[in-house]
């Protein structure tokens, strides 16, 4: 017995100790000569919609490259995790080989260090012709382009135009006083009008509509104003109605994107923001609603009308490297994922829209069709909200526009919570 | 009676050798590592900056975190009196062997073992405003009035998630129940004899032999009120207007928003309100049961 | 032995067992039913769910299981999960039930301090612990294999593990050391023989925590590994959560389909608490 016990503990000890001395070396280590591994954790896995796209893409691609490069895919099918996972790594000085991540003020400090690849000077050529100008601007800080704009978001107003029709509107109201006209009628046909929400990590379908109501009060810069700024108040006041007297469902406050897209696809309510990657999701849930579903600009409310919220989604970057066939690799694929017929085949397929040039071919879903031809004829395109301000801003958004919801917090005091928040 | 010899001092240490190691590499540098950042305002990428204890004054001014302890606290009573209280409440029942025990005593212990994402949706879906089964029963029976966004009001969204958490006993009543079924029966046929009653043998039999038990299981249950995170993470995010945040969803929104200084200084402080947690379980409740030797 | 812890008699039985009862029904249902509502939802589409979230599916959708056992390598994920959750729950309890013993039954320098810092350990929000794990778990060489997974679930386990062991060893009459000792029994044989056999009911307690841990953690399983080949359930589940919507009765599906084994698990093991417990030297 004390024999076993004593080769169990030296067991334990060894176990323990080798691999605090077996410490190091174990980086993805990049051979001289070979196959270049280029790592490529992300969240378009599983049920993404853009997972079998993706997919097929990779095998192309390492197929083309075989023996020279090959992308590996690492599955993170939870964006909340992923995007944990994603922080750390960066800051612990180990950037994936290829990722992606969601632009906004927050994770544009990554941009602060050298942990990123450049693409500054490769997006100086024939490359940059691929995109929209607009999108590798906003991708630039400080004259670096250290991340490559990929999948964009167009958030039209969505409405149901059969309840619309069934209290005798016809066309989408284009002022907000036409709004709160056809609202009234729809409550008097027991229809809610719209969906909103305060849950989820940034209460998604009510910061666009928040965004949408900015845009028409200040115009294509309105972002450059301050939040102390009075027209954020202003905002804030239209927002604060759409949540009151019936306008909304009871359980907005709290209520997260599951319920604001639930009680769309029901017919319960007659308004909703989200942006092409939920067309599937309501072709297959709920066909009628679908079909029903017309996309319009927000209803003039301040100077400015016709325009749409569009934005950046995810960027693709990269982990800075020394080793000019890894850049050469880096580089050979982020053009390949860039190149117009492969964007186009994702985003047929997928749903999504990129902010890339391409053109949708004839099958695409209509519904698809309409967000582009939004996003085409809009006065002017601003981005959201949550692509303008801090992650703090975003987190406290939705617990102000509760309180506010709830009667707790005047519009003023709602912005005061989000300046607070900075 | 201590067992002292010399030769036992190589045992000792050989006994205590893995689990120093792997706490020394788990938790105390760790927390160094906690420690030292919470003096820090970083981002993760760039430069890190030194500003000594400026984040905990800023928390100690802030609204939201004073909302958060306060939260945590009540969360710390809830668990450690309500829910150790019923654990022990079911724990006694099923000692006595009541008619299919140990099929309860299994049911008891499921929900540990279904994913907590799954229980929060069930518990959104319950208390949503309106299709959830509450609302839709109080109507039913023309209580029309008591209905509520439950989760979306500043009274109800607190309790709401608590009572959807302290029912939840199967742990903590496992453990106490473990721990009554070591009572010798013997005990319980003498207290029969000189004509003692169900609550008198609990009483005077079963409370004094499993109180260091219950005091282990209140401490703990207690570190878990401080360092509760998942359930308000998953039915309301701190909301509404952060009236049900607490420091666990403070903590992971800095994370989210890159303020890894602010994030750490959160860390500590819930590190630092244990602490103080133990010492004065210490010298309350957990004084004179032989419990207390856990913290002296 | 069960005739002897009856239910007293007369008015008090009947009072008594009335409440009795009313508490086993009222836990009964409280836990009962999510189990039940799991496992309907989980024949129902995500509309049905979202807006009748308590009536029966119109249609049965057994689509939902068929998805669930398309997770792309289930076999070698679920294989995963009970590599890393038994080797980790074994690993707590050799490690926790040799310093518990350590701790219960001597006294040496510094036994108070360590014990005290080792049960602050219960304190620590682990969130909050990602980056320090990260940097540990690349510097250890171990990222992306089992082993990042095992040591971090059997460390972060060494609290609670340590707390509930201590808690119960310390609770065994000395007197059965005693006698030991009279008869020659060394260091070794007291904690082998003696306490260990003695702490069964507490080492299933706390083995059932880390298994369960281990089980269900999802954060560090994904943190600390990138090939699919060493990943684990709890990963696998996440495939029906995407960026903009969940695939929850899906999910629903694949929950279940995964508790099922630790339900086995679990009734196994606690049948071991109970023969612990009738063979073990305490009984009166």
């Amino acid at each position: 017995m004390k024999s076993i016990v004593r080769g169990l503990a030296l067991l334990l000890i060894i176990a323990f100790a080798v691999p605090v001395f077996a410490n190091g070396g174990s980086d993805a280590a990049v051979e001289e000569t070979g196959e270049i591994v280029l790592s490529f954790p992300t969240f378009w896995v599983g049920q993404d919609s853009k997972s079998g796209p993706l997919a097929s893409l990779l095998e192309a691609f390492n197929n083309q490259h075989a023996g020279e490069i090959k992308v590996l895919l690492e599955p993170n099918p939870d964006t909340d995790g992923y995007r944990d996972k994603l922080n750390t790594q960066l800051s612990s000085g180990r950037a994936p080989d290829i990722f992606v991540f969601n632009p906004d003020p927050t994770s544009f400090q990554y941009y602060d260090s050298d942990i990123l690849f450049d693409f500054t000077d490769e997006l100086q050529g024939s490359w940059r012709d691929n995109f929209v100008e607009s999108y590798i601007l906003d991708s630039t800080k400080d004259g670096k382009t250290k991340s490559v704009p990929y999948e964009i978001g167009i958030t039209p107003i969505w409405y149901n135009s059969d309840l619309f029709a069934k209290v005798g509107v016809n066309t989408f109201p284009a002022t907000i006083e036409e709004f709160w006209a056809a609202a009234d009628k729809l409550k008097a046909a027991g229809i809610v009008p719209g969906s909103q929400m305060t849950g989820g990590s940034n209460a998604w379908t009510s910061m666009l509509w928040f965004s949408h109501i900015m845009g028409s009060l200040g115009g294509p810069d309105v972002w450059d104003k301050p939040l102390t700024d009075p027209v954020y108040v202003k905002g804030a006041e239209v927002l604060k109605k759409l949540f009151s007297d019936g306008n909304t469902t009871r359980d907005a406050v709290g209520g997260d994107a599951g319920v604001s897209g639930g009680h769309y696809m029901a017919g319960d309510t007659a308004t909703f923001i989200n942006g092409p990657w939920y067309i599937g999701r309501i072709r297959g849930d709920a066909p009628e609603v679908h079909a029903a579903t017309r996309l319009a600009a927000a209803p003039k409310i301040g100077e400015y009308s016709g325009h749409q919220i569009g934005f950046m989604l995810s960027n693709l970057a990269a982990g800075n490297t020394d080793d000019p066939r890894k850049r050469d690799a880096i580089i050979t694929f982020m053009k390949y994922m860039t190149e117009p017929d492969n964007v186009k085949m994702v985003s047929e397929s997928a749903g999504s829209l990129f902010a890339v040039k391409y053109e949708l071919g004839a099958d695409a879903d209509p519904l698809q069709r309409e967000f582009v031809r939004a996003a085409s004829e809009a006065s002017f395109v601003i981005g959201h909200f949550q692509s303008q301000v801090d992650v703090s801003v975003i987190q406290e958004f939705g617990q102000a526009l509760a309180a506010m919801a709830l009667g707790e917090a005047t519009p003023e005091e709602f912005v005061q919570m989000l300046i607070d928040a900075q | 009676m201590y067992v002292k010899s010399s030769k036992n001092a190589f045992w000792i240490v050989l006994f205590l050798i893995p689990l120093l190691i792997l706490f020394f590499f788990y938790f105390v540098y760790p927390l160094g590592f906690i420690f030292i950042t919470s003096t820090l305002k970083w981002n993760g990428v760039s430069k890190p900056e030194f500003v000594g204890l400026q984040h905990f004054i800023s928390n100690f001014q802030n609204k939201t975190f004073l909302l958060s302890v306060k939260n945590n606290f009540i969360w710390l009573f809830a668990n450690g009196f309500v829910q150790i209280g019923l654990a022990a409440l079911v724990a006694l029942i099923l000692a006595r062997r009541p008619r299919g025990w140990k099929f309860l005593r299994t049911v008891y212990f499921l929900p540990n073992v279904i994913s907590q994402v799954a229980i929060a949706m069930m518990w959104a879906a319950l208390y949503n405003a309106e299709y959830g089964a509450i609302n839709q029963l109080l109507t039913a029976i023309g209580l029309d009035n008591l209905t509520h966004n439950w989760l979306g009001e500043y009274a109800t969204a607190l309790p709401a998630i608590i009572v959807q958490q302290v029912f939840y006993i199967g742990y903590f009543m496992i453990i106490i129940l473990a721990s009554v079924m070591t009572i010798p029966d013997s005990l319980y046929e003498a207290a029969e004899i000189d004509g003692a009653n169900v609550w008198q043998q609990e009483w005077h039999i079963t409370i004094p032999m499993i109180k260091d038990i219950l005091v282990t299981a209140m401490t703990l249950a207690m570190a878990y009120g401080l360092r509760h995170f998942e359930a308000t993470f998953l039915l309301t995010n701190g909301g509404p207007a952060n009236r049900t945040s607490v420091l666990g969803i403070l903590l992971y929104k800095k994370l989210s928003a890159l303020k890894y200084g602010q994030a750490s200084s959160i860390s500590t402080t819930l590190v630092i309100l244990g602490l103080i947690m133990i010492v004065v379980i210490r010298s309350t409740i957990g004084r004179k049961s032989s419990a207390s030797d856990l913290t002296q | 032995m069960s005739i002897v812890r009856t239910n007293g008699r007369g008015t008090t039985q009947v009072l008594g067992n009335t409440a009795k009862w009313v508490v086993l029904i009222f836990f009964f249902t409280f836990t009962f039913i999510p189990l039940l509502w799991l496992l309907i939802s989980s024949f129902k589409t995500n509309l049905e769910l979202q807006l009748k979230p308590f009536a029966m599916p119109e249609i049965w959708q057994f689509a939902n299981y068929a998805n669930a056992m398309k997770i792309s390598g289930l076999p070698r994920l679920f294989l995963n999960s009970i590599i890393v959750s038994t080797v980790s729950t074994g690993l707590t309890m050799i490690v926790t039930s040799m310093a518990g013993f350590v701790f219960s039954r001597e006294r040496f320098p510094f036994r108070q301090g360590l014990l005290n810092l080792i049960l602050a350990g219960v304190l620590v929000p682990i969130i909050a612990l990602m980056a320090p794990y990260f940097r540990l778990t690349n510097s250890l060489g171990i990222y992306d294999s089992l082993w990042a997974l095992i040591f971090t679930y059997t460390a972060i386990n060494i609290p609670i593990s340590t707390f509930l062991l201590y808690g119960f060893m310390r609770t065994l009459p000395r007197e059965l050391e005693e006698a030991a000792i009279m008869d020659g029994t060394g260091f070794v044989g007291r904690y082998w023989r003696i306490i260990l056999p003695l702490t069964k009911p507490g080492m299933v307690t706390a083995g059932t925590f880390v298994f369960l841990f281990s089980w269900n953690e999802f954060i560090y399983a994904m943190l600390l590994t990138s090939r699919p080949a060493v990943r684990t359930l709890q990963l696998g589940i996440r495939f029906f959560t995407s960026q903009f919507f969940t695939d929850y009765t899906s999910m629903f599906a694949a929950i279940v389909l995964t508790m099922l084994p630790t339900i086995v698990i679990y009734i196994v093991l606690h049948e071991q608490i109970i023969k612990g417990m009738t063979s073990g030297a305490l009984k009166g």
